[in-house]
Protein backbone atom coordinates (compact mmCIF):
# COMPACT_ATOMS: atom_id res chain seq x y z
CA UNK A 1 0.00 0.00 0.00
CA UNK A 2 2.87 2.50 1.00
CA UNK A 3 4.67 2.25 -2.36
CA UNK A 4 1.49 2.39 -4.38
CA UNK A 5 0.69 5.40 -2.63
CA UNK A 6 5.11 6.53 -3.02
CA UNK A 7 4.54 5.44 -6.98
CA UNK A 8 1.13 7.52 -7.37
CA UNK A 9 3.10 10.40 -5.70
CA UNK A 10 6.11 9.85 -8.04
CA UNK A 11 3.67 10.50 -10.78
CA UNK A 12 2.18 13.54 -9.51
CA UNK A 13 5.15 15.05 -8.65
CA UNK A 14 6.76 14.46 -11.94
CA UNK A 15 3.68 15.69 -13.41
CA UNK A 16 3.53 18.73 -11.58
CA UNK A 17 7.07 19.51 -12.61
CA UNK A 18 6.60 18.75 -16.54
CA UNK A 19 4.15 21.74 -16.04
CA UNK A 20 5.81 23.90 -14.17
CA UNK A 21 8.97 23.70 -16.13
CA UNK A 22 6.52 24.68 -19.18
CA UNK A 23 4.63 27.76 -17.75
CA UNK A 24 8.34 28.71 -16.41
CA UNK A 25 9.69 28.91 -20.30
CA UNK A 26 6.68 30.26 -21.44
CA UNK A 27 6.29 32.82 -19.03
CA UNK A 28 10.06 33.69 -19.21
CA UNK A 29 10.85 33.68 -22.88
CA UNK A 30 7.86 35.39 -23.56
CA UNK A 31 8.87 37.90 -20.81
CA UNK A 32 12.17 38.04 -21.95
CA UNK A 33 11.30 38.70 -25.48
CA UNK A 34 9.00 41.24 -24.81
CA UNK A 35 11.29 43.20 -22.97
CA UNK A 36 13.65 43.37 -25.80
CA UNK A 37 11.27 44.20 -28.08
CA UNK A 38 9.86 47.51 -26.07
CA UNK A 39 13.64 48.65 -25.42
CA UNK A 40 14.10 48.12 -29.23
CA UNK A 41 11.24 49.96 -29.79
CA UNK A 42 12.22 52.88 -27.69
CA UNK A 43 15.49 53.01 -29.09
CA UNK A 44 14.02 53.61 -32.33
CA UNK A 45 11.51 56.58 -30.81
CA UNK A 46 14.65 58.14 -29.62
CA UNK A 47 16.50 57.65 -33.19
CA UNK A 48 13.52 59.82 -34.39
CA UNK A 49 14.67 62.98 -32.03
CA UNK A 50 18.35 62.72 -32.61
CA UNK A 51 20.03 62.68 -35.99
CA UNK A 52 23.52 61.50 -34.51
CA UNK A 53 23.91 58.01 -32.04
CA UNK A 54 27.11 59.70 -30.34
CA UNK A 55 24.14 61.43 -27.38
CA UNK A 56 24.16 60.43 -23.99
CA UNK A 57 20.42 58.95 -24.28
CA UNK A 58 20.81 56.52 -27.15
CA UNK A 59 24.07 55.36 -25.13
CA UNK A 60 22.12 54.82 -22.17
CA UNK A 61 19.14 53.19 -23.93
CA UNK A 62 21.40 50.24 -25.71
CA UNK A 63 23.41 50.15 -22.44
CA UNK A 64 20.21 49.46 -20.56
CA UNK A 65 19.62 47.34 -23.93
CA UNK A 66 22.58 45.11 -23.30
CA UNK A 67 22.25 44.84 -19.18
CA UNK A 68 18.84 43.71 -19.32
CA UNK A 69 19.54 41.40 -22.44
CA UNK A 70 22.73 39.52 -20.36
CA UNK A 71 20.64 39.19 -17.11
CA UNK A 72 17.67 37.60 -18.85
CA UNK A 73 20.15 35.49 -21.00
CA UNK A 74 20.90 33.83 -18.17
CA UNK A 75 17.66 32.84 -17.18
CA UNK A 76 17.19 31.99 -20.53
CA UNK A 77 19.78 29.78 -20.84
CA UNK A 78 18.56 27.25 -18.13
CA UNK A 79 15.03 26.15 -20.90
CA UNK A 80 16.21 27.57 -24.42
CA UNK A 81 19.27 26.36 -25.98
CA UNK A 82 21.76 28.34 -26.47
CA UNK A 83 22.89 28.73 -29.59
CA UNK A 84 19.44 29.79 -30.66
CA UNK A 85 19.36 33.01 -27.97
CA UNK A 86 22.67 34.06 -28.83
CA UNK A 87 22.04 36.07 -32.01
CA UNK A 88 20.46 38.95 -30.01
CA UNK A 89 23.19 39.37 -27.92
CA UNK A 90 25.59 39.44 -30.87
CA UNK A 91 23.46 42.46 -32.73
CA UNK A 92 23.36 44.34 -29.31
CA UNK A 93 26.79 44.14 -29.49
CA UNK A 94 27.01 45.25 -32.75
CA UNK A 95 25.19 47.92 -32.24
CA UNK A 96 27.55 49.63 -29.68
CA UNK A 97 29.88 49.34 -32.21
CA UNK A 98 27.47 51.20 -34.58
CA UNK A 99 27.20 53.84 -32.10
CA UNK A 100 31.25 54.42 -31.60
CA UNK A 101 31.30 54.68 -35.33
CA UNK A 102 27.99 56.53 -36.03
CA UNK A 103 26.63 54.43 -38.13
CA UNK A 104 22.89 55.47 -38.05
CA UNK A 105 21.74 53.25 -41.55
CA UNK A 106 23.35 49.83 -39.55
CA UNK A 107 22.06 50.82 -36.23
CA UNK A 108 18.65 50.89 -37.74
CA UNK A 109 19.14 47.45 -39.57
CA UNK A 110 20.65 45.73 -36.58
CA UNK A 111 17.81 47.71 -34.25
CA UNK A 112 15.76 45.84 -36.90
CA UNK A 113 17.12 42.65 -37.36
CA UNK A 114 16.43 42.23 -32.85
CA UNK A 115 13.02 42.96 -33.15
CA UNK A 116 12.54 40.71 -35.85
CA UNK A 117 14.68 37.87 -34.28
CA UNK A 118 12.69 38.43 -30.99
CA UNK A 119 9.15 38.14 -32.90
CA UNK A 120 10.28 34.97 -35.17
CA UNK A 121 11.11 33.21 -31.67
CA UNK A 122 7.97 34.39 -29.72
CA UNK A 123 5.85 32.76 -33.30
CA UNK A 124 8.11 29.69 -33.31
CA UNK A 125 7.41 29.19 -29.28
CA UNK A 126 5.00 26.94 -27.94
CA UNK A 127 2.84 23.83 -28.31
CA UNK A 128 1.26 24.16 -31.75
CA UNK A 129 0.53 21.64 -35.21
CA UNK A 130 3.87 23.21 -37.04
CA UNK A 131 5.73 22.66 -33.69
CA UNK A 132 4.87 19.94 -33.05
CA UNK A 133 5.12 18.53 -36.64
CA UNK B 1 35.28 20.22 -19.35
CA UNK B 2 34.56 21.05 -16.14
CA UNK B 3 30.91 21.56 -17.11
CA UNK B 4 30.43 18.53 -19.03
CA UNK B 5 31.45 16.55 -15.89
CA UNK B 6 28.62 18.26 -13.81
CA UNK B 7 26.47 18.15 -16.29
CA UNK B 8 27.19 14.18 -16.63
CA UNK B 9 26.76 13.16 -12.92
CA UNK B 10 23.61 15.24 -12.96
CA UNK B 11 22.14 13.55 -15.91
CA UNK B 12 23.35 10.53 -14.41
CA UNK B 13 21.03 11.32 -10.73
CA UNK B 14 18.19 11.93 -13.11
CA UNK B 15 18.49 9.18 -15.17
CA UNK B 16 19.18 6.75 -12.47
CA UNK B 17 16.02 8.49 -10.44
CA UNK B 18 13.97 7.37 -14.23
CA UNK B 19 14.77 3.94 -13.86
CA UNK B 20 14.53 3.66 -10.24
CA UNK B 21 10.75 5.42 -10.73
CA UNK B 22 9.93 3.14 -13.57
CA UNK B 23 10.66 -0.16 -11.50
CA UNK B 24 12.83 -3.09 -11.33
CA UNK B 25 13.08 -4.99 -14.50
CA UNK B 26 15.71 -6.73 -16.43
CA UNK B 27 16.02 -6.15 -20.23
CA UNK B 28 14.96 -9.84 -20.78
CA UNK B 29 11.90 -9.65 -18.88
CA UNK B 30 10.71 -5.79 -20.59
CA UNK B 31 7.52 -5.67 -22.36
CA UNK B 32 8.00 -4.22 -25.82
CA UNK B 33 6.83 -0.50 -24.82
CA UNK B 34 9.62 -1.01 -21.92
CA UNK B 35 12.29 -1.43 -24.59
CA UNK B 36 11.71 1.01 -26.01
CA UNK B 37 11.45 3.32 -23.71
CA UNK B 38 14.12 2.49 -21.94
CA UNK B 39 16.33 2.95 -25.62
CA UNK B 40 14.83 6.22 -25.99
CA UNK B 41 16.00 7.30 -22.47
CA UNK B 42 19.38 5.86 -23.19
CA UNK B 43 19.54 8.06 -26.14
CA UNK B 44 18.35 11.25 -24.57
CA UNK B 45 20.43 11.51 -21.79
CA UNK B 46 23.56 11.73 -24.07
CA UNK B 47 22.08 14.93 -25.93
CA UNK B 48 22.93 17.24 -23.12
CA UNK B 49 25.42 15.63 -21.46
CA UNK B 50 27.74 16.27 -24.68
CA UNK B 51 26.33 19.29 -25.60
CA UNK B 52 26.69 22.29 -23.44
CA UNK B 53 24.58 24.74 -25.51
CA UNK B 54 21.58 22.94 -24.83
CA UNK B 55 19.68 22.93 -21.76
CA UNK B 56 19.76 20.27 -19.31
CA UNK B 57 16.16 20.59 -19.27
CA UNK B 58 16.02 19.78 -22.71
CA UNK B 59 17.28 16.33 -21.15
CA UNK B 60 15.13 15.86 -18.44
CA UNK B 61 11.71 17.10 -20.27
CA UNK B 62 11.69 14.36 -22.02
CA UNK B 63 13.04 11.86 -19.61
CA UNK B 64 10.29 12.70 -16.92
CA UNK B 65 7.58 12.97 -20.07
CA UNK B 66 8.57 9.15 -20.80
CA UNK B 67 8.12 8.19 -17.29
CA UNK B 68 4.51 9.71 -16.92
CA UNK B 69 3.86 7.72 -20.07
CA UNK B 70 5.15 4.71 -18.91
CA UNK B 71 3.25 5.67 -15.88
CA UNK B 72 -0.07 5.59 -17.75
CA UNK B 73 0.89 2.70 -20.28
CA UNK B 74 1.37 0.24 -17.12
CA UNK B 75 -1.65 1.47 -15.59
CA UNK B 76 -3.67 1.30 -18.82
CA UNK B 77 -2.23 -2.41 -19.10
CA UNK B 78 -3.14 -3.08 -15.72
CA UNK B 79 -6.77 -2.18 -16.10
CA UNK B 80 -7.89 -3.38 -19.52
CA UNK B 81 -6.63 -6.96 -20.76
CA UNK B 82 -7.65 -5.45 -24.50
CA UNK B 83 -5.23 -2.59 -24.35
CA UNK B 84 -2.39 -4.91 -22.76
CA UNK B 85 -3.11 -7.17 -25.41
CA UNK B 86 -2.35 -4.31 -28.14
CA UNK B 87 0.45 -2.85 -26.43
CA UNK B 88 2.07 -5.76 -25.05
CA UNK B 89 0.78 -8.25 -27.33
CA UNK B 90 -0.02 -12.06 -25.74
CA UNK B 91 1.56 -15.25 -25.14
CA UNK B 92 1.43 -17.58 -28.14
CA UNK B 93 1.67 -21.60 -27.92
CA UNK B 94 4.43 -22.40 -30.18
CA UNK B 95 4.69 -26.25 -29.88
CA UNK B 96 1.69 -28.30 -28.24
CA UNK B 97 0.90 -31.38 -27.97
CA UNK B 98 0.50 -31.91 -31.73
CA UNK B 99 4.21 -30.69 -32.38
CA UNK B 100 5.15 -27.18 -33.46
CA UNK B 101 2.47 -24.55 -34.71
CA UNK B 102 4.65 -23.30 -37.89
CA UNK B 103 1.88 -21.02 -38.59
CA UNK B 104 2.13 -19.46 -35.08
CA UNK B 105 5.79 -19.06 -35.23
CA UNK B 106 5.32 -17.62 -39.16
CA UNK B 107 3.68 -14.92 -37.45
CA UNK B 108 6.08 -14.09 -34.48
CA UNK B 109 8.59 -14.28 -37.16
CA UNK B 110 10.60 -17.03 -35.31
CA UNK B 111 12.41 -19.64 -36.77
CA UNK B 112 13.09 -22.98 -35.89
CA UNK B 113 16.66 -23.08 -34.72
CA UNK B 114 15.86 -19.90 -32.57
CA UNK B 115 13.15 -22.17 -30.57
CA UNK B 116 15.53 -24.70 -31.03
CA UNK B 117 17.90 -22.59 -28.81
CA UNK B 118 15.30 -21.58 -26.47
CA UNK B 119 14.29 -24.98 -26.13
CA UNK B 120 18.50 -25.96 -25.10
CA UNK B 121 18.64 -22.88 -23.35
CA UNK B 122 15.75 -24.83 -21.11
CA UNK B 123 17.92 -28.00 -21.12
CA UNK B 124 15.65 -29.75 -23.72
CA UNK B 125 17.05 -31.34 -26.62
CA UNK B 126 14.59 -33.19 -28.60
CA UNK B 127 11.06 -31.35 -29.15
CA UNK B 128 10.11 -34.75 -28.61
CA UNK B 129 10.56 -34.08 -24.93
CA UNK B 130 8.09 -31.28 -25.01
CA UNK B 131 4.65 -30.81 -23.94
CA UNK B 132 3.68 -27.19 -24.15
CA UNK B 133 6.44 -23.74 -25.59
CA UNK B 134 5.19 -20.78 -25.24
CA UNK B 135 6.07 -17.30 -26.63
CA UNK B 136 6.26 -15.06 -24.10
CA UNK B 137 4.95 -11.25 -24.11
CA UNK B 138 8.72 -10.43 -22.96
CA UNK B 139 10.13 -11.96 -25.88
CA UNK B 140 11.23 -15.53 -23.52
CA UNK B 141 9.88 -19.25 -24.33
CA UNK B 142 8.49 -20.87 -21.09
CA UNK B 143 8.94 -24.65 -21.41
CA UNK B 144 6.60 -27.42 -20.27
CA UNK B 145 8.08 -30.81 -20.18
CA UNK B 146 5.98 -33.97 -21.40
CA UNK B 147 5.48 -36.21 -17.95
CA UNK B 148 8.08 -38.93 -19.09
CA UNK B 149 10.87 -35.52 -19.52
CA UNK B 150 9.83 -33.68 -16.26
CA UNK B 151 12.51 -33.45 -13.72
CA UNK B 152 11.75 -35.93 -10.37
CA UNK B 153 10.24 -33.69 -7.40
CA UNK B 154 9.92 -34.36 -4.20
CA UNK B 155 6.66 -34.72 -4.47
CA UNK B 156 6.94 -37.02 -6.90
CA UNK B 157 9.05 -39.59 -4.81
CA UNK B 158 6.61 -38.98 -2.25
CA UNK B 159 8.93 -38.12 0.20
CA UNK B 160 8.28 -35.73 3.06
CA UNK B 161 10.24 -32.89 3.48
CA UNK B 162 10.22 -29.83 5.84
CA UNK B 163 9.83 -26.23 4.41
CA UNK B 164 12.45 -24.71 3.31
CA UNK B 165 13.39 -20.66 4.64
CA UNK B 166 15.27 -18.16 3.41
CA UNK B 167 18.70 -17.68 5.14
CA UNK B 168 18.69 -13.75 6.40
CA UNK B 169 22.16 -12.20 6.40
CA UNK B 170 23.48 -10.96 9.23
CA UNK B 171 27.19 -9.88 8.86
CA UNK B 172 28.17 -9.47 5.20
CA UNK B 173 32.07 -8.91 5.04
CA UNK B 174 32.27 -7.52 8.49
CA UNK B 175 29.17 -5.18 8.40
CA UNK B 176 26.34 -6.00 10.42
CA UNK B 177 23.73 -5.90 8.97
CA UNK B 178 20.90 -3.97 11.08
CA UNK B 179 17.61 -4.37 9.40
CA UNK B 180 18.32 -7.95 9.17
CA UNK B 181 19.54 -8.51 12.61
CA UNK B 182 16.05 -6.84 13.19
CA UNK B 183 13.65 -8.76 11.19
CA UNK B 184 15.57 -12.12 12.51
CA UNK B 185 15.48 -10.71 16.78
CA UNK B 186 18.77 -11.13 16.63
CA UNK B 187 21.07 -7.88 18.55
CA UNK B 188 25.19 -7.66 17.82
CA UNK B 189 25.80 -9.53 21.33
CA UNK B 190 23.97 -12.44 20.67
CA UNK B 191 26.06 -12.36 17.00
CA UNK B 192 29.16 -11.97 18.72
CA UNK B 193 28.13 -15.26 20.62
CA UNK B 194 27.63 -16.79 17.79
CA UNK B 195 30.87 -15.82 16.10
CA UNK B 196 33.17 -16.58 19.31
CA UNK B 197 31.39 -20.26 19.27
CA UNK B 198 33.30 -20.46 15.63
CA UNK B 199 36.45 -19.66 17.27
CA UNK B 200 35.80 -15.51 15.80
CA UNK B 201 37.11 -13.29 18.48
CA UNK B 202 35.51 -9.65 16.17
CA UNK B 203 32.78 -9.39 14.18
CA UNK B 204 34.65 -7.53 11.61
CA UNK B 205 36.87 -11.25 10.69
CA UNK B 206 33.04 -12.27 9.80
CA UNK B 207 32.60 -12.52 5.76
CA UNK B 208 29.26 -13.84 6.05
CA UNK B 209 26.72 -15.07 8.89
CA UNK B 210 23.59 -16.20 7.92
CA UNK B 211 20.51 -17.75 10.17
CA UNK B 212 17.51 -18.66 8.33
CA UNK B 213 13.78 -19.16 10.13
CA UNK B 214 14.59 -22.47 11.75
CA UNK B 215 17.66 -21.64 13.44
CA UNK B 216 20.09 -23.14 11.20
CA UNK B 217 23.28 -20.89 10.22
CA UNK B 218 25.98 -20.32 7.97
CA UNK B 219 29.37 -18.71 8.93
CA UNK B 220 33.13 -18.13 7.13
CA UNK B 221 35.09 -15.87 8.75
CA UNK B 222 37.40 -14.16 6.45
CA UNK B 223 40.64 -16.47 4.82
CA UNK B 224 38.80 -19.58 6.71
CA UNK B 225 36.22 -22.07 5.90
CA UNK B 226 32.68 -21.85 6.04
CA UNK B 227 30.62 -24.07 8.14
CA UNK B 228 27.13 -24.57 9.01
CA UNK B 229 25.56 -24.12 12.68
CA UNK B 230 22.53 -24.41 14.58
CA UNK B 231 21.08 -21.77 17.13
CA UNK B 232 18.55 -22.46 19.15
CA UNK B 233 16.66 -19.11 18.22
CA UNK B 234 14.21 -19.21 16.07
CA UNK B 235 14.04 -16.43 13.64
CA UNK B 236 10.79 -14.72 13.82
CA UNK B 237 8.73 -14.72 11.14
CA UNK B 238 7.59 -11.09 11.00
CA UNK B 239 8.17 -10.36 7.43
Amino acid sequence: MKSKVFHYLNFVFILLVLIVICVAEEVVVSSSLSAVQNYCFKIEELLKDFDSLKNMDIVMAVDNLEYEWFEDEMNLCYMVNHKSIQEIGQEIVRLKTYIAEDEITEFKVSLQEIENYCNSYLHFMGANIHNVL
Amino acid sequence: MLTIIIRSILIYVIVLFVFRVMGKRQLGQMQPFELVLTLIIADLATIPMAEVSVPVLHGVVPLLTLVVLHFLLTWLTKISQRISKIISGKPVIVVNPKGIDFEAMKKLNLSIDDLFAALRENGYFSIAQIQYAIMETNGKISIMPKAQSAPVTNGDMKIKCDDSFIPIILINEGKIMKDNCALAGINEQELSTIAKKQNCEKLKDVLILSVDQSGEGYIQIQGGEGQSFKTKRLVSDEK
